[in-house]
């Protein structure tokens, strides 16, 4: 069994010293060892943040089952160390390597980060750093390793620009494997870096960054974006059409360490139809696709019986909306319950929430409901299209507590357009009335109080929703609405959590941000930011005088108001969905007009050949 | 419902010492649960895979022969149960035995540990041989001091291996890492060390089964 031997020796002698080493040595039940003379492209799939989220993640879990299904191929993972581990590599001359071989991961063909959330771009820096590469793609020279993204964040990849070699836009089933085996036939006829990227640039759904020249007018916006050597004007994001046919692991890497989702996840959908307007993800993984229940029974049977997991979700943007969603649950449920396998269901919806599915859901274990309302008022709801009624809400909230549950946790956001002091003081509002539904209730447990706690945070625009043209409000405004809501609440067994307002405005510069943004993080990272997702280590200080170093302003990318005829800086991706369409909702919400779902009607967002539509 | 109750043994070495106690629960559930053995669940609220550990082991230290309890509810060999375990097991934790329990936990009594690595074996020898030994010990009720002298019994000494036996078990127990910082705190910190628990014994240094 290949393991390198002179990082296990040095990491042997002093993995004792830092906290969880279980982490950092792999050996977990499910990770794949190849005999490396037998391998031609080797995959360091990277997640920009610590293990215990990273491998949390359903996306690398497919993509790394799917490549080391590829006899020739081998995919490994790395992910950010903990400062305390990253001193002692530093410190006894380790570089970032592979959990599985333990060999650096600089030997390897690729580089691939899955980029979920805009604050772990320093991660990626300091990752690259860690390996001993060059943090600037163009200072590095050699064929390999490419250094590539993937993910949700991609969708605007300007701000990581400088830093990657490509980025690969949408799903990556069909994708990674064709990006690898153009490396492997590049690496067999002695090419270029140059070279490769150019053959890269012709795979649909492959954007070199390096291959687009980007002009500015005066005013800071984009003038023009000019592709050159041949690159194409717009790169269409990929999708995989039918899921029951595409690769699903038959198993994951189990870690020893409790993670942050320590289960088995089956994917039963990809897509949405709701088209809640500030969403990015309900916009950019259209169209919704549906896996067949044989598919997801079959598929959750396996998991559960070779990872030995004992809790596996049914995973999807929103699975209450998968059809029949009841008898999919009775009959998953037949198998679980005699196997002692707890179901859970991440992502309900208001509206769908049924005694059967609470039924389904409850049968081993019961906790507290999670819900998300998402504004305080109706009228701010039908801005937003979250198209549910208070009606809706309180008659799941009693159907909770009927069923036993005392705790129920509300997901809002604060700052979203056309917000007033109303729609806020509706929050507490809400909140106040869920906590009455449950003294209605003639069968409540005496003495037990319920808890409603309000979670609120910041609206951020996102490129390719309708609301990327809309200004994030201001941090002096931020604040007084929160302190509206605090000020409102008499009731203690309402509680209030709200995200760091500071986090959330560079949330929303480095969504929509540009190819100049990139000088930022760079110096951002030099001037030590690094895990700003985390409240204690991040420095909004150290951010603000990266800022001025560069000479941009956070307010130029955050607080204001797009036209629709400005060239946005992603304008050379295409991620299916119009424009127009976009423009059309972005006027529909400043009219309170809400937008069917994609089953009651098709609302023409341009995906072509969408199969909601081929059933009808 | 009659069950058998099964004592397995185990070695975990490798990769997997540095596998928590805490931790070591949720890998042998999920191998057990994979391993399709008809395994006994607690009752009540929320039932729970019955899995008892009998001696926790350091994280970083290696075992050659831990040993778990569990209750199996058909009739399955032990042979059987050793071979279905092994394979759903992480590569570095290896079944070596399954029978059925001889002695019960609290007869733990004592345990022997080799203490393997680039070092001056004779000189740690010596340090063993001193008239008292006199180092902190955290308890439940707090730092205490305590003297190890009279707890210690070397066993063998050879180039860079030293083998001693401890007082082991749930009321009264001395970690070898106890010694080995008091011998740190005097001579400065050993690198690269290995601890191996070779073997838990009751207290007529029977070897536990």
């Amino acid at each position: 069994m290949y393991r390198n031997r002179d990082y296990l020796e040095k990491l042997e002698s002093f993995l004792l010293d830092v906290e969880k080493p279980a982490r950092y040595i792999g050996g977990e039940p499910g990770s794949v060892i190849k005999d490396k003379e037998n391998v031609d492209i080797r995959f360091a799939f990277a997640f920009p943040d610590t293990y215990e989220i990273g491998m949390s993640h359903l996306g690398m879990k497919i993509l790394y089952g799917l490549k080391n299904a590829v006899a020739n191929y081998w995919c490994e993972r790395c992910f950010l160390p903990l400062p305390d581990m990253r001193e002692k590599m530093r410190e006894n001359g380790i570089e970032l390597y592979g959990l599985e071989s333990l060999d650096p991961i600089r030997e390897f063909d690729f580089l691939g980060f899955t980029i979920q959330y805009e604050m772990c771009y320093t991660n990626i820096l300091e990752m690259l750093d860690l390996a001993g590469l060059p943090v600037i793609a163009s200072e590095r020279t050699s064929l390999t390793p490419i250094v590539m993204g993937g993910g949700p964040c991609v969708c605007n990849a300007e701000p990581l620009a400088d830093f990657f070699d490509l980025f690969a836009i949408g799903e990556g089933e069909e994708l990674n494997l064709e990006i690898m085996r153009l490396m492997e036939k590049c690496k067999k006829e002695n090419r270029t870096k140059s070279e490769f990227l150019k053959m890269a640039s012709e795979i649909e759904g492959v954007y070199v960054p390096s291959l687009y020249d980007i002009s500015y007018n005066a005013d800071g916006t984009v003038s023009a974006i000019v592709p050159k050597n041949g690159a194409p004007e717009k790169v269409r994001k990929r999708i995989i059409s039918d899921l029951d046919k595409s690769y699903y692991p038959e198993n994951f890497v189990v870690p020893f360490v409790d993670i942050v989702h320590n289960r088995a996840v089956e994917e039963v959908m990809r897509g949405c139809i709701r088209g809640c307007r500030f969403c990015q993800a309900g916009f950019i993984y259209r169209p919704l696709r549906e896996k067949s229940r044989e598919t997801v029974i079959d598929q959750t049977i396996t998991l559960c019986k070779n990872t030995g997991y004992d809790e596996v979700s049914l995973s999807s943007l929103s699975t209450s909306d998968y059809t029949d969603i009841e008898g999919l649950l009775c009959d998953l449920n037949k198998w679980t319950a005699e196997n002692r396998v707890n179901l859970s269901l991440p992502s309900l919806r208001i509206d769908r929430f049924s005694e059967e599915i609470l039924n389904e859901i409850s049968s081993v274990k019961r906790s507290g409901l999670t819900f998300a309302p998402e504004a305080g008022t109706q009228r701010l709801r039908d801005v937003i299209n979250k198209n549910i009624r208070e009606e809706d809400v309180l008659n799941s909230v009693k159907i909770a507590f009927e069923g036993g549950y005392t705790a129920i946790k509300l997901y809002f956001m604060f700052g979203l357009p056309t917000e007033t002091d109303e729609d806020i003081i509706g929050i507490y509002n809400l909140a106040k009335e869920i906590v009455e539904q449950f003294y209605k209730n003639p069968n409540r447990q005496k003495g037990k109080a319920p808890s409603v706690s309000i979670s609120l945070s910041m609206f951020i625009p996102k490129p390719f929703t309708p609301f990327e043209f809309e200004p994030q409000i201001s941090g002096e405004e931020i604040n007084k609405r929160v302190k509206l809501l605090f000020d409102a609440r008499k009731d203690r067994k309402i509680s209030i959590s709200y995200s760091d307002s500071n986090l959330g405005l560079l949330e929303a510069v480095f969504a929509r941000g540009d190819r100049r943004v990139g000088k930022v993080i760079y110096t951002a990272w030099e001037n030590g930011c690094v895990m700003d997702g985390w409240n204690d280590c991040f420095s909004f200080e150290k951010w603000k005088a990266a800022f001025e170093e560069c000479g941009l302003s956070m307010e130029f990318y955050a607080n204001r108001r797009r036209s629709y005829d400005e060239i946005s800086p992603w304008s050379m991706i295409d991620m299916l969905v119009s424009k127009d369409f976009l423009i059309k909702e972005n006027k529909r919400a400043h009219l309170s007009e809400p937008t069917p779902n994609c089953r009651e009607q098709c609302s023409g967002c341009g995906v072509k050949d969408c199969p909601v539509h081929k059933k009808d | 419902m009659p069950s058998v109750n099964t004592r397995v043994f185990f070695s975990k070495v490798g990769r997997a010492k540095y596998i928590s106690h805490l931790d070591l629960y949720g890998v042998f559930q999920r191998a057990v649960r994979t391993a399709q053995l008809p395994a006994w669940y607690t009752e009540g609220l929320s039932p729970r895979l019955y899995l008892q550990f009998m001696l926790p082991l350091s994280l970083g230290q290696e075992g050659l022969r831990e040993a778990m309890d569990m209750r199996l509810l058909r009739d399955i060999s032990f042979e059987e149960t050793k071979e279905r375990l092994s394979k759903a097991l992480p590569l570095d934790i290896c079944v070596t035995d399954v029978s059925a329990p001889v002695m019960k936990n609290t007869d733990i009594a004592f345990a022997e540990y080799e203490i393997k690595g680039n070092f001056d074996s004779d000189k740690l020898f010596e340090f063993c041989e001193r008239p008292s030994i006199i180092t902190e010990k955290k308890t439940k009720k707090g730092i205490s001091k305590i003297d190890l002298k009279p707890f210690i019994s070397v066993l063998g000494v050879d180039d860079g291996n030293l083998s001693i036996k401890l007082p082991a078990g749930n009321d009264f127990n001395i970690n070898p890492t106890l010694l080995l910082g008091a011998y740190e705190s005097e001579f400065g910190k050993l690198n690269g060390i290995k601890i191996i628990r070779t073997r838990i014994l009751n207290e007529k240094g029977e070897v536990f089964r």
